[in-house]
């Protein structure tokens, strides 16, 4: 036995253990598990290969409209009836919200299809390695170095609460990420899936090394305004930053850029935007930390925000629908948008490419941050094969450069591609196209 | 068995274990982790919570290859499990990996270490700690604009034990305390924000006195009239300027160009794929002109009230003091025992993890810039026409940590030596050698802060890492302002 995952069933038991001790008026049990495994490497070498598991319990307690959250992350008689106590001995310090309401009663959700997958749960460290000498083995044939992971995992979570919610899920997933280091240029690929038997590592590498050998020799290019085509780990990386623009607490306070209302047009008519937890490519979970079904959101309807989420809090304030995307409690951070989704539009990349006459294609970005809030102006720099496009055919590959950019001018400018890839990171997980987007502005250069 | 010897019996069980398995060293470090959050926002307690989360990690190295299994479980059976796995974890690793890059530390300490504190945050009522932030938070909203306040406390206290093979039993405890506020002023079509004191709060190493000097009461009127007026304040023009950094923004400057640059693991491309490598190459040791003469940056574990400050990293090198860039010379590195080992040095403690259930890695720590000659004052005097910024608000550098582009909260122009009128969106870039070259003066003693970093990212899995750059502000010639308002 080497890892401790919590069923469905024990999680269930354990939290209605800790509802029955609680004496607070209102009581919520979130109980969480997971065990995930990563082995990663340079040089074709494993310079990290790690496993963990972990299980976690964290009460919400309700006292006259006063709240406190106790965690701990065992489950003796000892340590649950101490966090239950823990939970309602703070509420009772903070002062009186009179926006704390019921918490939700809760309503069966279904998990979508493939959402979880035995065999990667089960995968052990001896198959990720395997992952990893295949990926090696592309190094060695391309004359490249590599450095990247490959990783699997599977988690649960079981909320429920004292107004009837019991809601649990368990997923699983894995991931290939590969960097190939040429002489003086550099290939990036990924793969993201709920089952490892999808994902081609081989493939992964193949492609990464393609990209450094196409990239080999980079030459300057000036900054100023470009026509830009982003593949999807790159336009995933602007995205993520407008995810809590749809925040109902953005919305709310003012900083949101659709703070001025809704069903109103923001972008251009090709943009549709959706938050679906029942996606093919990132099947979730379809309940949100307060154990309320989640509901399919249309965000962005042909370039009209239609739509933000909320939860128990902000459905109150707004008098808007529960549109079951809270988060773990607490947070200051208010609902976000978890699954969110960009539409594909009608071209191939492919085409998108012949179609223009001069501009960059982009595979990734690097350390975004956004500039300005309001306006969205992101900044930020390519990374690891970006190339030089001109009359349709991608010419060499060029030096990086930084960006500073409007998502929301972006967003008014830009066509996408018909395929779809899930991308992501430690921060997100996202399912968008590539991105054409004319004026997209660089402001400098660097030296490789 | 004394109160530290509570996992004497699990550590040789797990140590055990992993020989058996055929483990050729093997270290295990279990952990107690308690966090304290209290956060209030807009006049509403938005957390108020407390956790605590406890398990071990254990790392074996079999044939040059580590393997690192964790686990909340501390019974005989999930030991023994956790042991197994590392070393399956390792064996696997080796089997495929095509170079020996792990060997085990030489050197085993018995010793014990505690942060000093002058104030335990336990003897302040929890009551008095929510009072404290409602009132802070309250005085924010004292200035017109103010669409969100926000006051929190952290307080973080952490039992580590570590054992290995070669003998070390190491017990330490950990305490680190912060305190902050937000002012974030919405109008005129504009969001502008303020931080207080720095751009995260104030983060140190000690007690309930890190939360009293952090004067959340005395620095939220300024924050939020600032917030305020910057809704209001004329645009940071674009151009060449001299710049002057604040402590906190210089803090930050150290922490992406020199900390992470430094980090000897992403020198030798362990990190490549995700947080980057470096321009600061081994054949530069020694030659490299980094920055200015006024340029000395040291790794200091032992810094008062640094967060990194600690008697042993997570691989039991005990924590020291040395140089990263002498006079303007690059001069070391942060190393682990395996990277050190690789250049011919032996660590110097860098190697942290976030917590129990992840594996210790290179970890920017106390990362310092020493103070120079120049009181504050005196930074602006021979400046005719220059910036002086404060407070980080945004922060991107390139994967080799050449081309960087930072924003801060607010700025002021310095018109022949003066300090003028306020400025919105200030930003600046460069590239970090000719940056750093341009550095002109740094302050003294009295302007020297130890600003500690709750919250840095580095590694895959992500961890997160708590670091200090302690610095003065300084002052810099012809740096490119304005770039982030140029796309």
């Amino acid at each position: 036995m080497d890892r401790l995952i919590l069923t469905a069933t024990d999680r269930e038991r354990i939290a209605q253990r800790a509802l029955a001790l609680s004496r607070a008026d209102q009581t919520e049990v979130l109980v969480s598990t997971a065990d995930a495994a990563l082995m990663r490497f340079t040089h074709e070498t494993s310079n990290q290969n790690v496993a963990s598991s972990d299980a976690g319990i964290s009460v919400r307690a309700i006292v006259d409209g006063r709240t406190g959250v106790a965690q701990t992350n065992r489950f003796d008689d000892e340590a649950l009836a101490g966090v239950v106590s823990r939970a309602a001995d703070l509420a009772a310090l903070a002062p009186r919200d009179p926006l704390q309401g019921t918490l939700p009663a809760g309503a069966p959700a279904a998990a979508p299809p493939g959402a979880y997958d035995a065999a990667t749960a089960r995968m052990g460290a001896d198959a990720r390695a395997a992952m990893c000498d295949t990926i090696f083995g592309e190094a060695e044939r391309t004359g490249c170095w590599s450095a990247g992971f490959a990783a699997t995992s599977s988690s649960g979570l079981t909320v429920a609460n004292t107004a009837g919610a019991l809601a649990s899920f368990d997923g699983t997933d894995a991931s290939v990420n590969v960097k190939m280091n040429g002489a003086d240029s550099t290939g990036f690929a990924e793969a993201y899936a709920a089952a490892a038997g999808v994902i081609d590592a081989s493939a992964v590498a193949r492609t990464a090394a393609e990209k450094a050998r196409a990239s080999a020799g980079p030459r300057a290019v000036d900054p100023g305004e470009w026509t830009v085509i982003l593949e999807p780990a790159a336009f995933g990386e602007l995205f993520i930053y407008l995810s809590d623009h749809f925040s109902a607490q953005s919305y709310d306070d003012g900083s949101s850029f659709c703070s001025e209302g809704l069903d109103r047009r923001y972008f251009s008519e090709n943009v549709s935007v959706y938050d679906d937890y029942s996606h093919p490519l990132a099947p979730g979970m379809p309940f949100d930390f307060e154990g309320y079904p989640t509901q399919r959101l249309t965000l962005v309807e042909n370039g009209v925000v239609r739509n933000i989420v909320t939860d128990s809090y902000y459905a109150r304030k707004l008098d808007r629908p529960n549109t079951g995307h809270a988060l773990p409690a607490p947070n200051s951070y208010g609902p976000q948008p978890r699954n969110v989704a960009v539409a594909g539009g009608s071209k191939p990349l492919a085409q998108l490419i012949a179609e223009t006459s001069r501009g960059l294609l982009v595979t990734r970005l690097w350390y975004v941050r956004p500039v300005d809030r309001k306006r969205a102006i992101l900044t930020g720099m390519t990374r690891d094969g970006t190339f030089l496009v001109e009359n349709g055919q991608i010419a060499h590959g060029v030096r990086n450069l930084r960006f500073n950019a409007s998502l929301l001018d972006a967003l008014r400018a830009c066509e996408f591609s018909q395929e779809q890839r899930r991308t992501g990171s430690y921060h997100y997980s996202l399912v968008v196209p590539a991105a054409k987007i004319a004026g997209f502005g660089f402001t400098s250069t660097t030296d490789f | 068995m004394d109160s530290d010897g509570h996992f004497d019996h699990a550590a040789g069980r797990a140590l055990d274990t992993a020989v058996a398995q055929g483990a050729q060293y093997a270290d295990v470090r279990f952990e107690v982790a308690r966090t304290e959050r209290i956060e209030v926002r807009n006049g509403v307690v938005a957390a108020l919570a407390d956790s605590t989360s406890a398990g071990f990690g254990i790392r074996a190295l079999v044939d040059g290859a580590w393997g690192f299994a964790a686990c909340r479980e501390g019974g005989d059976g999930a030991i023994d499990a956790a042991a197994a796995r590392a070393v399956a974890l390792a064996r696997a690793g080796a089997a495929v990996g095509r170079r020996r890059i792990g060997s085990a530390p030489e050197r085993a300490y018995v010793d014990r270490f505690v942060t000093p504190v002058q104030r335990d945050p336990a003897t302040v009522p929890l009551g008095d700690r929510v009072a404290l932030l409602l009132e802070a938070e309250r005085l924010l909203h004292a200035a017109p604009d103010i669409s969100v306040g926000r006051a929190w406390i952290d307080l973080w206290r952490t039992s580590k034990y570590f054992y290995s093979t070669i003998g070390s039993r190491i017990v330490q405890e950990i305490l680190q305390s912060g305190a902050g506020l937000e002012a974030m002023a919405i109008g005129n079509g504009d969001v502008q924000t303020r931080n207080y004191p720095g751009d995260v709060g104030l983060y140190q190493s000690g007690g309930w006195e890190i939360v009293e000097a952090a004067a959340l009461l005395d620095g939220a009127p300024r924050i939020a009239d600032e917030a305020s007026q910057l809704l209001r304040a004329p645009q940071c023009p674009s151009g060449t300027f001299d710049v002057i950094l604040g402590g906190s923004q210089m803090s930050l400057q150290l922490h992406e160009s020199c900390g992470h640059p430094a980090e000897l693991d992403r020198v030798m491309g362990w990190e490549a794929n995700f947080s980057g490598t470096s321009f600061l190459e081994i054949e530069q040791l020694g030659k490299l002109r980094y920055g200015s003469g006024a340029v000395t940056i040291v790794v200091d574990n032992t810094l008062d009230r640094g967060m990194a400050t600690c008697g042993y990293d997570d691989e039991g090198t005990r924590s020291g003091r040395s140089d990263v860039v002498r006079e303007g010379i690059l001069a070391g590195y942060e190393m682990s025992n395996d990277t050190a080992r690789a250049i011919g040095r032996e660590s110097n403690a860098c190697v942290r993890a976030q917590s129990w259930d992840f594996v210790p890695m290179i970890r920017m720590c106390n990362l310092n810039l020493l103070p120079g000659n120049v009181p504050f004052e005196g930074l602006f005097e021979d400046v005719r026409d220059g910036i002086y910024m404060e407070s980080n608000r945004s922060w991107s550098i390139d994967d080799r940590r050449l081309n960087f582009q930072f924003g801060c909260e607010i700025g002021w122009e310095v018109k022949n030596g003066k300090r003028g009128r306020m400025l919105k969106n200030p930003t600046y870039a460069g590239m970090t050698p000719v940056f750093w070259n341009s550095c002109d003066a740094v302050g003294d003693e009295r302007s020297w802060f130890a600003w500690g970093t709750p919250n840095c990212g580095k590694g895959e899995p992500m961890q997160t890492g708590r670091t200090t750059q302690a610095s003065a502000p300084a002052r810099f010639r012809n740096v490119s302002v304005g770039t982030g308002y140029d796309g």
